[in-house]
């Protein structure tokens, strides 16, 4: 379980977040919304410890990410929103690789991991290409398998789908509802679009720093969406 | 013209140069970029141009393509001769030789970038500089940084293209000296923060500085033909 506890982060003299208690299960689908500047993004790197608390604290499965970010990083995985600044090698398949050598793992176990990440997300026919000559769609599903191929138990999506069109949206979209359903990798996503909620099983809505709503779908009504600056 | 660019960009195609050791492509770029600077015969440089050509043959790179790429520095070249033919007439033939070698490291950076990965570069790097580690160096950090730097050279290029047309689009004259500092700050602005990016990400990987790439190399026989070779070369050129 990922747990914040009375979390506050200052950036430049001012706190972006305040009190924030927060608890992602195993398994579960957790959803960050919130307006321009709430909060959302920040509040999401914590829980890959790439940043860390001013005040309060962050546990990954126990781990105090103050303490170690190394080993709350192995757990967290994190798609980053803009994709196209996440691929560090030439090729596909090279790109994949840099996540597993940094674990460490041999030679034959990384490309083994390498082909079944590819494998699993359909871009087999990818791996040879070079990252600078894909689709916004394509790079986002290489940037996800980079991410995949380190076998995370979370996986934070920071507005995955923000650059894509309606059919790479659906796609990505079903790709991360599956992983979270199939697979049972914890999904916690950062987004902006009311559509993306109904994959969620846990919502979470920031407004200028601070948790407003807390709870599923059912319970998450038009005066909240107010309060929250998400609906006029 | 930006957008065609290929710069720093791996080209993936069967060929002889793709297949030959990255470490030892690595070695024999260097190897020639200090050879050029032994040339002072246009003799010898077209021996050598011969040699740069068939290289780029053989690694099937278009000519098109290098001329493409040659493009940017066209700039350079005229602005080297015009100095030339300014200042000291008299060594105009200096300021050839000048600009053949420019020329012909362009060229054989192409061919090196366009025939080999960032990741196999980035591996060669490290395991050429992995001596130095008993002096607590990492050489893996030199390599990824290698390979970022090539890997960003399209995207700067691409950042620039997308900059001059939103500016265009907004009726800038880009030969006003003010607006071509705004385009390049601009630019600038963008890359740091794609570096920034970048690193963030890299961070979320687990950057490794003691990790060692996957890669694995052994000399083949086309290794030790072209070792051969680029010896009969350096030995004609030198002598």
């Amino acid at each position: 379980m990922i747990e914040a506890r009375n979390l506050y982060f200052r950036y430049e003299g001012e706190f972006v977040l305040k009190n924030i208690n927060l608890e992602v299960k195993e398994g579960s689908f957790t959803a960050i919304i919130g307006h321009n500047g709430s909060g959302k993004s920040t509040l999401a790197k914590h829980l890959n410890a790439l940043l860390l608390p001013t005040k309060g604290i962050v546990l990954v499965d126990g781990i105090d990410t103050r303490k170690d970010e190394a080993s709350a990083r192995k757990k967290v995985g994190f798609v980053f929103q803009n994709f196209e600044d996440q691929l560090v090698y030439s090729t596909v398949a090279e790109d994949v690789s840099f996540g597993p050598e940094n674990l460490e793992m041999g030679a034959v176990q990384i490309a083994k991991t390498v082909n079944r990440t590819l494998t699993k997300l359909g871009i087999t026919s990818l791996a040879e290409r070079n990252v600078n000559a894909l689709s916004y769609g394509q790079k986002q599903m290489v940037a996800l398998a980079g991410v995949l191929a380190m076998n995370p138990k979370y996986i934070v999506f920071d507005e995955p789908a923000t650059m894509l069109d309606i059919k790479n949206r659906r796609n990505i979209m079903n790709i991360i509802n599956e992983l979270n359903k199939k697979h049972g990798v914890a999904v916690i996503l950062v987004t902006n679009s009311f559509d993306d909620l109904n994959y969620a099983d846990n919502i979470v809505a920031l407004k200028d720093g601070c948790i407003v709503f807390s709870g599923n779908s059912k319970k998450l009504t038009k005066t909240i969406l107010k309060r929250a600056g998400l609906n006029d | 013209m930006i957008r065609s660019l290929a710069f720093g960009q791996y080209i993936h195609k069967d060929s002889v140069v793709h297949k030959l050791d990255p470490r030892i492509k690595l070695c024999y770029l260097l190897l020639t970029s200090i050879l050029i600077f032994f040339i002072t015969s246009p003799y010898k440089a077209a021996l050598f141009s011969l040699f740069v050509a068939s290289s780029a043959a053989l690694a099937k790179i278009e000519f098109q393509i290098i001329i493409k790429n040659l493009r940017p520095f066209f700039f350079i070249f005229t602005f080297i001769m015009s100095m030339y033919a300014i200042f000291s007439p008299e060594q105009f033939a200096l300021g050839l030789i000048a600009i053949w070698r420019f020329f012909v490291l362009v060229v054989l950076s192409l061919i090196f970038t366009f025939t080999t990965t960032i990741s196999s570069i980035t591996a060669s790097i490290e395991n050429l500089l992995r001596p130095l580690k008993i002096f607590g160096i990492h050489s893996r950090n030199a390599a990824v940084m290698t390979a970022v730097t090539l890997r960003f050279i399209p995207v700067m290029f691409l950042s620039l293209e997308k900059l001059r047309e939103a500016m265009l689009a907004r009726l800038a004259n880009l030969r006003k000296t003010k607006n071509i500092r705004l385009m390049m700050l601009a630019m600038l602005e963008k890359m740091f923060k794609s570096a920034h990016n970048l690193s963030c990400a890299m961070q979320a990987r687990l950057y490794n500085e003691d990790a060692e790439s996957s890669k694995t190399f052994s000399l083949s026989k086309s290794d030790y033909i072209s070792i051969f070779v680029i010896l009969v070369v350096i030995s004609i050129v030198y002598y």
